[in-house]
């Protein structure tokens, strides 16, 4: 179990390796450090004036040496502008150098400076990863038991009628991705011109103009502002794992021990709630813990779209302005929710199933 | 130079510019424009012209927060700021030697009067006594003369006020002459230009014209240390989200008390729809703008609507010097006569502005010439494009994703399309859009409203322009320019004005198809200003 939990941490980390180095060449591209300069200098600067803003601003010189320094074993740039300010990696702009460490990494606890945020890395990083958890939890409050309910209902009675409504229900909204349900959410529920809104507040049902706000603040978190946020994440989610949860059921539900518990006189309600329940939910288990990466992909979309400030619209943001050491640090924490997802995820099958022994 | 204490200590062109009015060769927003750019009070102004000023509007209630929609793009050194949105937030602490209002006047901020000579070469500036920055030091006219020296540095990249004072630069070492900014005393400054110059009044107004502490690093986020004059003080500026002003702590601001406590700008992204939906759901008290369809949606919220009349405009542009396809000026000439003005304001703004004419220079100039009106005419495009051995070549014109910048190059784009052009429209989100706004061979850029219609043109049509986005180096035309920006005289302004609105016409470089009138919505109950340059003069704001 170590040895298996040992191997996948050092598979993470290589990971995390070969993502932040492709991401570091990519936004060290030439065309992209000097969008960096224009946006940070200022839009009217000259060619010249860019190339020697980008010699100042350390990101000269070959591109593995950079990566170097922001992984904290190489030491970190510094040189002297033209003002004679003496400008580094590992101090501000006018302190003396020398008291400064050489070395200023990752590998130090240095994620350095978001030129996007205009502060450190790590603690706007950290911010955004809250409002994201809040928004992640909320997603999986209603996400989870929805689907799973959906699912055993369905699956008990394959071919019924409720099986036809509700698998129709999840196959509905499992092929509509976000950007179209937020977009049709927002539109009909969240609008003060068009959809129900208008009508609502013409009957006089709703107080405001609009039934749901459509868009939310990590600062305030309230039923109205997140409901539709949570809504057209958990509503991809829902039909997906419902379906699997409705296989695994429909296939449990067939097995022989499950006919000699009915033929043995025990009520459906036992024979589902006591002997198909467990073996039925080892499958959506993986799959629930296969939708945390799916979440942060949906979140870049939610985010964006419903305007909330977590870890998606960070990452849109960064890759926008070339935020080099915020996007590197948007790539660590993903390989890191990842994998460690994948890592519970394997945990959490061998106490489900005791046939499984891992390594 | 002219002594002004005379009868009544006004400039002379402003009692000549009070017989143009009553004569009907000015509007009265240009008789405004005119006199109080020469140093003329507003009050003294409307009393020429046998108008009383409009009063204030009743002491405001002090007390209350309003909460803008509006983009924040953090604060940068106020040289270097690109953006209102930028400058919006630092007024809040940063303040101005001279104010644009929103009537077309001029009013002295921080200088209490001012006073040029006859010919527009030497200008006197008053500072207004009793004003301290919020850090107890008092404000003399060695701060005036330090920012004079911060806006001529011309060898900061980017500064947008460099090439703003010509008359006050050392062309060789590109800073401020010699004696060009004498300090007279405590409380009084005397410009020297060495050549005469109508602008300064309106470009120290300009929002890039901020003046800052002796203790401000160039350069600097001016977020950082906020040491200014003004009322408020930065709480928060979280660029992409938020900025909050609050009311500057142990500070007695010299124009009394500011009626807000706090003005919040609440970042919504550059989608409008969110912004409606903001408005809907009671997120925010005002925007900064409302453009297009959003209008009509925002009406029907029950917000009041605040329009103004501007010169501002959208330019969709060719550039000679990053294209060989636009070398050519039969090409570009008829290029721009392929697109009809009328059909873009229909199609590209919804009519809500009036049409112009390829040439930069809008009727609320005072210096506008009438021009014999363009004949469009698509049929020529063709031939002209075969006798420059262009036929079949393809073209792109490239523009933002969204609103009324897309739609207006799309209708752009779909006329050149009808004349037989070989054309694409390419759309970029802001993000990337304007890294090379300057360098596109073809796109379409939006121009802020600005006083003079000289102004715009030698900032974007002058071989040496900061801003000049076409390629255009037309002898003539620097020349004209020189020429103009030494008459203060706008009559006599107008006929060099009428040369440079030729050639620019001429060339053919702009498609300049119609004026904006700007919009912006504010919820009853509150007192918001719409400023024809997207200015926030935080101090007029109240809620009701």
């Amino acid at each position: 179990m170590l040895i298996f939990i040992a191997r996948r941490l050092g598979l993470m980390v290589l990971t995390a390796f070969v993502l932040t180095f492709v991401v570091f060449y990519l936004t060290n591209l030439p065309p992209n450090l000097e969008k960096l300069a224009r946006s940070e200098g200022s839009v009217r600067m000259s060619d010249e004036a860019v190339a020697q803003w980008i010699i100042d601003n350390g990101h000269g010189g070959s591109v593995l040496g950079r990566y170097g320094q922001w992984l904290g074993v190489v030491p970190g740039w510094q040189n002297v502008d033209e003002k004679g300010v003496p400008r580094g990696r590992c101090f501000a702009a006018g302190t003396d150098p020398a008291a400064a460490p050489r070395y200023c990494g990752v590998l130090q606890g240095n994620w350095g400076y978001s030129t996007f945020f205009r502060g450190p890395v790590l603690q706007n990083l950290g911010e955004k990863l809250a409002a994201t958890g809040w928004l992640m939890l909320w997603v999986m409050i209603v996400m989870v038991p929805t689907s799973l309910v959906i699912g055993v209902v369905s699956g008990m009675r394959e071919g019924s009628r409720t099986d036809r409504v509700l698998s129709t229900f999840s196959i509905a909204t499992t092929a509509t991705p976000e950007y179209v349900s937020g977009v049709i959410l927002v539109a009909l529920l969240a609008s003060p011109v068009t959809g129900l809104s208008p009508l609502l507040a013409d009957w006089g049902w709703i107080d405001g103009k609009v039934l749901f706000q459509g868009a939310a603040s990590p600062d305030k978190i309230t039923f109205w502002s997140f409901t539709l946020p949570v809504l057209t994440i958990a509503l991809y989610g829902i039909g997906y794992i419902a379906r699997m949860t409705r296989a695994s059921m429909t296939e449990v539900m067939t097995a022989q021990y499950i006919r000699t518990a009915r033929l043995k006189g025990v009520s459906f309600g036992q024979v589902v709630m006591k002997h198909a329940l467990r073996n039925a939910l080892i499958a959506p288990f993986t799959v629930i813990m296969l939708q945390f990466p799916w979440l942060l992909n949906g979140v870049v979309i939610v985010e964006t779209l419903f305007n909330y400030k977590g870890f998606g619209w960070t990452l849109v943001q960064a890759a926008g302005n070339n935020d080099i050491n915020l996007l590197l640090g948007c790539s660590v924490v993903a390989v890191f929710v990842v994998l460690v997802t994948q890592l519970i995820s394997d945990i959490g099958y061998v106490f489900l199933n005791p046939r499984i022994r891992l390594s | 130079m002219t002594n002004f204490n005379g009868a009544a200590g006004l400039h002379p062109a402003a009692t000549m510019h009070a017989e143009e009015y009553r004569a009907g060769k000015l509007s009265r927003r240009e008789f405004l424009t005119r006199s109080t750019a020469l140093g003329v009070s507003a009050a003294a102004a409307y009393g020429l012209i046998g108008l009383s000023a409009p009063a204030q509007a009743q002491e405001a209630k002090v007390g209350g927060i309003v909460r803008c929609a509006m983009e924040v793009k953090g604060t940068k050194d106020p040289r270097l700021a690109d953006w209102p949105q930028i400058a919006n937030v630092y007024r809040g602490w940063l303040e101005y030697l001279i104010q644009y209002n929103a009537d077309g006047t001029f009013e002295g901020r921080l200088l209490e009067s001012w006073e040029a000579n006859a010919d527009a070469t030497q200008y006197t500036l008053k500072v207004r006594p009793g004003i301290t920055w919020n850090n107890g030091d008092p404000f003399t006219a060695d701060d005036v003369v330090r920012n004079f020296a911060r806006w001529a540095d011309g060898n900061v990249e980017g500064n947008a006020m460099a090439s703003r004072f010509p008359g006050l630069v050392d062309a060789a070492t590109k800073t401020l002459r010699d004696g060009a900014v004498v300090k007279v005393d405590d409380m009084t400054v005397q410009l020297n230009m060495s050549e005469s110059d109508v602008a300064v009044v309106p470009n120290l107004a300009d929002y890039p014209a901020a003046v800052v502490h002796s203790s401000f690093v160039d350069g600097e986020d001016p977020s950082a240390n906020p040491i200014g004059t003004g009322p408020y003080v930065p709480q928060e500026v979280a660029v992409g989200q938020k900025a909050v002003l609050v009311r500057a702590p142990n500070h007695t601001w010299w124009g009394g008390t500011a009626p807000l406590d706090e003005i919040h700008y609440i970042d919504f992204g550059t989608d409008p729809s969110t912004m409606v939906a903001l408005a809907g759901s009671d997120e925010i008290d005002c925007n900064y703008e409302t453009t297009g369809d959003f209008i009509e949606q925002m009406d029907a919220l029950g917000w009041q609507k605040k329009e103004v009349v501007t010169a501002a405009t959208i330019v969709v542009r060719m550039n000679s010097a990053t294209s060989d396809l636009y070398k050519d000026k039969a090409v570009r000439q008829a290029i721009q006569l392929a697109v009809d003005p009328k059909v873009v304001l229909e199609l590209g703004y919804n009519n809500l502005g009036t049409t112009a004419e390829n040439h930069h220079a809008c009727p609320v100039h005072p210096e506008y010439a009438q021009l014999p009106p363009q004949t469009i005419d698509p049929s020529k495009l063709a031939p002209a494009l075969e006798a420059a051995g262009l036929t079949g070549a393809e073209f792109e014109v490239i523009s933002l994703d969204d609103g009324f910048e897309a739609a207006t190059t799309a209708a752009v784009v779909a006329q050149l399309k009808d004349a037989g052009l070989n054309v694409k429209h390419t759309v970029m989100p802001g993000s990337t859009f304007w890294n090379d706004w300057q360098k596109y061979p073809f796109s379409s850029t939006t121009w802020n409203h600005r006083p003079l219609a000289v102004q715009n043109m030698s900032l974007a049509y002058t071989s040496t322009g900061s801003w000049n986005e076409t390629g255009m180096a037309n002898a003539e035309f620097d020349a004209a320019m020189t020429q103009a920006l030494a008459l203060a005289d706008a009559d006599a302004r107008r006929e060099v004005a009428a040369k440079l609105q030729a050639i620019l016409q001429d060339e053919g470089y702009i498609i300049q198809p119609y004026w904006r009138s700007l919009f912006a919505h504010v919820k009853e109950g509150f007192n918001v200003e719409r400023h024809p340059s997207n200015e926030h003069q935080h101090y007029k704001w109240s809620v009701a």
